[in-house]
């Protein structure tokens, strides 16, 4: 008997605790942040978004695909406003005003007066000098390309100096920038969120936090992170010592749900936006392309090529004859109409409609042709057709799987014998990043409006070409790329821009060049108004949601 | 009870039979698909995409107009692999690894259980996504994720029946005879087991199916162009309101796989245990 | 009795060894580089081995190991490569809603599992019996994912009775405890009623029927506390399947638990992260097995400790 009782006591510690785990962590923070966000919810001021899957960091140096917090938090110098007739401008944000000298080189800036953190600290030209050389010293940064152009960026970089030397601060509220050579791109890089201020202060005494910790990750922007709940999602809260106009949204809760789950949501009236992006087309086309949801339709044209890369530094695919022939063997009408519900473009080239440098002349040269794609095989010593092999990201969207299986049946029925391998995402990009991958689809969306943006990425160096998987071989041309950029005569600039676009796509048959898309998104009833971010990022800026 | 006593109750018993029918008759659909079906499992028809069901395509099609019917048929096949082979081989493998424990004691014993607590204590997803991620989403990674999952329950099991069998007097007799090793193991110890071995490989199937359609749901187990049940089931989430043949069709025949094997795990349970069996 | 505590208690220690130079080894033969997925897009090859060697991913294996196990010992995980934050800090966080969600599923399921496994008994092979059956069969037969996704279309779509996903509040937990206990429920009651069943056929219950207790009675007195044993047992050891429903459960319905985080873990290399998860959620089993096997020994008196 004595036992039994020993055992009920156990049994019943063991329950208690249970419940005691349940009830003192119920009674804590979590439950009445539910609580708050449930109510808030009916509140006017409030916009409901949701992502497909959670953020990993809110430092925008740490990551190149997380940009909800850098765009909403903090504030880049300049910002890039897009008019009606599509064409982009770059307009001051924390910049007050600019001078560029005769020969490019050196560019004098005026920071806006009174600008504060969110804790009150104050914005100052030091804060500027601060970020620009952490992006190059923070061990994990992802950003460096995006100020690599100052003077001084490389060594600082490498470790060979200690301060970046193109950055002379003259007072709290100016401060001048050398580049290494003239590149016309620059200020459409200080506008990428990117390159978002951050303060010295701040970021010094959160040290490992800032980034991780919402209370310590401040910034200048119109939002404050109230909360972040890892795989749940996040709380925003409009920050009131916001130096410009207040937004119409005060708070904004994102959410991470599944695709089917957000689709519900929004039917329901428990989201604001939803994101077709996640979504199929045949599920938009039947639920939202309808009567009903007509009118809150917003699209915007995604500055972004979808691009099939061949690498060359393999055979078949070092014959440029093959290239060419899978270039027109891929049936890319037949993808957008089919995959995309024909909400896109054809493209022929490396920049993406509405991209500066964009050239008409370019385009409209590439059409589907099986049997000329059988017969340039054949011509190249392949008749019989050859194996290859197409990666593919496991985590890449329903869609871009999709289109690769379409993709591998195109090549199938020119002879070419397509296995699809599918691996983890890191795995994909350490293979991509060792230059071994050998076919794959991917999608480039710019980070700033400049054809340099696109073309460097990838054949601005030799290094750039083994880390896209492609080994273009031509060294003149890289090299040209990479001079492009300091072509200080923007006709001059943009017709070598052309120039190198034919060269690569056409002649050299370097990715066959697929589509940009639309990025549909659907408003509830709340909404009166919303702006996408100019290049059609599922990220956005929550001040162009105006809430009725 | 031996083996033919076994084999002669579980014919007569007709909760053993029907789901051992069924399960017969979808491995034989799973079997002879290229006959059964007019279409290729890969091949798209963007003309014909999300056809509801209709004659011809009695499923309906898929998102890149595949007939659904067919995928279930070449998924069937996948799945049904993945529940038979790794659980076949985890089973050997825990059989062997139970008895050899059971027999030898001592340290062999410490040895082994230790080893089959250290696998049964990690999760088994977390220990499948581990392997998946080490090895890639392939076939193969899948089947030792499996194993690896499996092996130490059964090990567990066998090597306390086998203690069971050790203990009976005419194997204490038999040693003391002097009838040592392989001879016992195979003579006393092994038969003995068989009946036991069919129960748990049959109620190992239907969590291996559930496994690798938790792996596939999750966009880490089979991947595409290739075709299991649970992958269906996985990518046509989006559809399951609008277009719920897509899901509803693979997860169906998820569902019964399963069940027939749950049924006949419970059936030769029953079987096996006459205690059971009297009420 | 002390004695064979101790005993256990190490045995524990050695098999949590074993696991963590399993999953240390197994995660050192992964194709992925860690430093290739923290830098994305732009990135250059000076950059990923300046990366490598900061996360001492350039030393060699055994070194790798000692200097974890020797921060282990310490109570230390390690630095999340990903998340920039300690380990140990990550778990605490995500910890209280895996508990809070594995409690509620378990409350769900031995409740609904004692209960549908009682009703089969009283009504044995009756519409009743079939019906808590087929249910019970169902929760093991159908996969986690469409259980979530039919239930969140019926619950929130068409009736509006609970929130579609986690949103802080305990009363959006229901949906997913109810998701994660559903196949333990099954099986909980599938034992139930075996126990129950194999418990009637006992002499004493013949004994308790001629002393005139009613049916019904004698089932509730007598079959189930003996039935109940290895239910118990069960109960201890469901937690292991618990945690990996939880990484299902917790991705559907967007829960930052232990689940979510080990799924990030995964995709992201973040090998600290991954060992602690995996290291922890093993500790966690091995109590869940110790307890069970007190419980066990104290309520039976046929076993010793050994």
């Amino acid at each position: 008997m004595k036992k039994r009782s020993i055992a009920l006591m156990l049994a019943t510690v063991l329950a208690v605790t249970g419940l005691f785990g349940c009830g003192a962590s119920s009674g804590s923070k979590g439950d009445l942040a539910g609580k708050t966000a449930n109510e808030s919810s009916d509140d006017d001021s409030t916009l409901r978004l949701a992502i497909s899957t959670d953020i990993v960091s809110m430092d925008a140096h740490r990551t190149t695909n997380d940009y909800l917090v850098p765009m909403n938090v903090f504030d880049t110098l300049f910002a890039i406003r897009k008019n009606d007739d599509g064409s982009t401008e770059i307009v001051n944000s924390l910049a007050d005003s600019y001078e560029i000298s005769d020969d490019g080189l050196v560019y004098r800036f005026t920071l806006k007066d009174g600008v504060v953190f969110s804790d009150g600290t104050p914005l100052t030209a030091e804060d500027v000098k601060f970020t620009f050389e952490r992006i190059l010293t923070l061990p994990e940064s992802a950003q460096t390309d995006f100020v690599i152009a100052i003077d001084g960026a490389q060594e600082l970089l490498d470790g060979e100096a200690e301060s970046l030397r193109g950055i002379e601060v003259e007072d709290d509220l100016h401060f001048t920038v050398t580049l290494a050579e003239p590149f016309a791109g620059f200020l459409s890089q200080l506008a990428a969120p990117s390159t978002v201020i951050y303060s010295k202060k701040i970021v010094t005494d959160a040290g490992d936090d800032f980034g991780s910790v919402p209370e310590k990750t401040l910034g200048t922007g119109p939002y404050i992170v109230k909360e972040w709940k890892r795989g749940s999602g996040l709380v925003f809260e409009y920050n009131p010592l916001y130096w410009g106009e207040e937004p119409s949204a005060k708070r904004v809760e994102v959410s991470v749900m599944e695709p089917q789950a957000m689709n519900m949501a929004f039917q329901k009236g428990d989201l604001d936006i939803i994101d077709c992006l996640f979504l199929d087309a045949a599920v938009i086309d039947s639920t939202y392309k309808t009567d009903a949801y007509k009118d809150s339709l917003v699209s915007v044209d995604r500055m972004g090529l979808n691009y099939f890369m061949l690498n060359e530094n393999a055979e078949p695919l070092n014959d440029v004859r093959v290239r060419r022939a899978i270039q027109m063997a891929i049936d890319r009408q037949s993808i957008l109409d089919s995959i995309y519900s024909g909400d896109g473009k054809l493209e022929d080239g490396v920049y993406p409609t509405g991209c500066i440098g964009y050239s008409e002349e370019n385009q409209g040269w590439l059409s589907y042709d099986p049997e000329g794609a059988k017969a340039l095989l054949k011509e190249a010593g392949y008749g019989d057709g050859f194996d290859m092999e197409i990666d593919v990201d496991s985590s890449a969207t329903d869609a871009a799987t999709n289109t690769i299986q379409i993709i591998a049946q195109n090549l199938s029925d020119a002879g070419i014998r397509a296995n699809i391998n599918t691996i983890d995402h890191a795995s994909w990009l350490d293979l991509r990043n060792s230059g071994d991958m050998s076919s794959y689809l991917a999608l480039w969306i710019l980070d700033f409006n400049d054809p340099d943006n696109i073309l460097y990425t990838f054949f601005g160096s030799n290094e750039n070409t083994v880390i896209r998987s492609n080994h273009y071989p031509d060294s003149e041309v890289i090299a040209r790329v990479g001079a492009a950029r300091a072509i200080v005569d923007e006709e001059q600039r943009m017709e070598e821009y052309a120039a190198l676009e034919k060269k690569l796509v056409q002649d050299d048959a370097v990715w066959v060049p697929m589509f940009s898309l639309k990025h549909l998104f659907v408003k509830s009833s709340r909404v009166e108004s919303f702006t996408p971010q100019w290049a059609g990022w599922s990220d956005i800026y929550f001040t162009g949601v105006v809430l009725k | 009870m031996g083996m033919n006593d076994f084999w002669k109750l579980c014919i007569k018993n007709k909760s053993v039979t029907v789901p051992a029918i069924i399960i017969v008759s979808i491995m034989l659909l799973a079997v002879f698909a290229p006959m059964i079906t007019q279409y290729d499992e890969t091949r798209q028809d963007l003309l014909m995409r999300l056809v509801p069901p209709q004659s011809g395509h009695i499923f309906g099609t898929d998102e890149l107009g595949r007939d659904v019917f067919t995928r279930i048929l070449y998924g069937t096949r996948i799945s049904l692999s993945i529940a038979l082979f790794p659980t076949a081989i985890a089973v050997a493998v825990g059989t062997a690894l139970g008895i050899l424990s059971a027999y030898f004691g001592k340290w062999a014993d410490f040895a082994i259980m230790r080893l089959a607590d250290i696998m049964l204590s990690i999760p088994g997803m977390l220990l499948a996504m581990v392997v998946l991620y080490t090895f890639g989403g392939s076939l193969s990674s899948v089947y030792i994720a499996l194993v690896l999952m499996e092996w130490g329950s059964v090990a567990r099991v066998t090597r306390a029946a086998a203690e069971g069998i050790l203990e009976n007097d005419y194997v204490l007799a038999a040693r003391a005879m002097g009838v040592r090793g392989y001879a016992i193991i195979f003579r006393h110890i092994l038969p003995n087991l068989i009946p036991s071995i069919i129960v748990l490989f049959t109620v190992n199937i239907p969590s291996s199916i559930l496994a690798e359609s938790a792996l596939s749901f999750l966009g880490i187990g089979i991947q595409p162009p290739k075709v299991s049940l649970g992958l269906m089931a996985g990518t046509s989430k989006q559809f399951l309101f609008q277009m719920p043949w897509l899901s509803l069709a693979p997860a169906g025949m998820i569902m019964l796989l399963s069940l027939s094997f749950n049924f006949l795990g419970d059936a030769l349970r029953d079987v096996l245990d006459p205690k059971r069996r009297a009420v | 009795m002390m004695a064979g505590l101790v005993r256990r208690l190490s045995g524990v220690v050695l098999v949590l060894i074993g696991v963590m130079l399993l999953i240390f080894v197994m995660l050192r033969i992964i194709p992925g580089d860690p430093a290739s997925v923290l830098l994305n897009e732009h990135v250059s090859p000076a950059t990923i081995e300046k990366l490598t060697e900061s996360m001492g991913l350039n030393k060699s294996l055994p070194e790798q190991f000692w200097d974890y196990l020797k921060g282990v010992l310490k109570g230390d995980f390690g630095e999340s490569y990903y998340l920039h934050q300690s380990v140990n800090a990550l778990m605490t966080e995500a910890f209280p809603y895996t508990i809070r969600l594995a409690c509620m599923a378990a409350a769900f399921a031995w409740c609904f599992g004692i209960f549908s496994g009682i009703i089969s008994v009283i009504r044995y092979e009756r519409l009743l019996d079939y019906l808590f059956r087929g249910l019970s069969l169902l929760g093991i037969s159908v996969p986690i994912f469409m259980v979530a996704l039919f239930l969140q279309y019926l619950l929130y779509y068409r009736w509006s009775l609970v929130p579609l996903t986690y949103d802080g509040s305990i009363f959006s937990l229901i949906l997913p405890a109810v998701v994660l206990g559903w196949d333990s429920a099954g099986s909980i009651a599938r034992l139930t009623r075996s126990g129950l069943i194999e418990q009637m056929g006992e002499p004493y219950i013949d004994t308790a029927k001629a002393k005139g207790l009613i049916h019904a009675k004698a089932v509730w007195t007598h079959a189930l506390r003996n039935a109940i044993l290895p239910v118990i047992t069960m109960m201890a050891l469901q937690l292991s399947g618990m945690l990996s429903g939880a990484v299902i459960t917790e991705s559907i319905f967007g829960i930052p638990g232990l689940g979510r985080l080990a799924l990030t873990a995964i995709q992201t290399r973040d090998m600290p992260l991954l060992q602690g998860t995996v290291l922890f959620s093993a500790f966690l089993i091995a109590l869940g097995n110790m307890a069970a096997d007190i419980i066990n020994t104290l309520l039976d008196p046929r076993r010793r400790w050994g």
